[in-house]
């Protein structure tokens, strides 16, 4: 295994760290961090007149998610 | 005389609670692990599924939680793991070298080979779709 493969892997674990971390942040009583479904939510909000930019960017991101992890 | 209790927009919607949909992605997530990349059967899979989710949640279908009308400053703790993501993501995958500079989805690919753990994943994506859904 190379050296780069393991800096590679190993900043990919700091980012599932740093997630989780936030994340139990979010969930402590009166923390000020919105959970990520709080955040995902407000982002879902966003319209551009009666379009609901936020829902479809977000829901597509997800839908592309699946995609990526299970079928391409 | 007996009031009759009145429909409620908050009801619960009959499907739209986890004793249904639990058990349908468990179905779903079954089937979905049978399917190796780059099949037809997974592609539709996933298209029918995920095509089914957005439609729900586009129309509305699924009950709403309430989401905050503003955020605070703390919110941008957020950016921290999603920029270091973003970041190291496209570093590797500027560099077009898979074994040296591997991206979270080619890490992904030998786990997501055995059944057990791409059903466990498909049933993950499915439980956050839904969560999206309702927001």
């Amino acid at each position: 295994m190379s050296v780069s493969r393991i800096v590679i892997v190993s900043v990919f674990v700091v980012v599932a760290v740093v997630f989780a971390v936030v994340g139990l942040l979010s969930r402590r009583e009166n923390s000020k961090i919105p959970t990520l479904g709080d955040l995902s939510g407000f982002v879902m909000q966003y319209r551009v007149g009666k379009f609901p930019v936020g829902r479809v960017a977000v829901l597509g991101f997800w839908w592309w998610v699946g995609w990526h992890f299970f079928a391409r | 005389m007996e009031q009759q209790p009145q429909a409620s927009a908050e009801a619960v919607r009959t499907w739209d609670r986890p004793l249904v949909m639990v058990p349908l992605f468990v179905l779903i997530a079954a089937v979905g692990g049978l399917f190796q990349s780059f099949t037809l059967s997974a592609n539709l899979l996933v298209l029918a599924v995920g095509g089914t989710m957005i439609w729900l949640g586009l129309a509305g279908r699924g009950g709403h939680r309430p989401s905050p009308t503003r955020l605070t400053r703390a919110a941008a703790w957020w950016l921290l793991p999603v920029l270091l993501l973003a970041a190291v993501e496209l570093y590797a995958f500027a560099r077009h070298s898979i074994e040296d500079y591997p991206t979270l989805s080619l890490l992904a690919d030998p786990l997501l080979e055995g059944y057990l753990a791409r059903a466990a994943c498909y049933f993950g994506w499915l439980v956050a779709f839904w969560g999206l859904i309702r927001r």
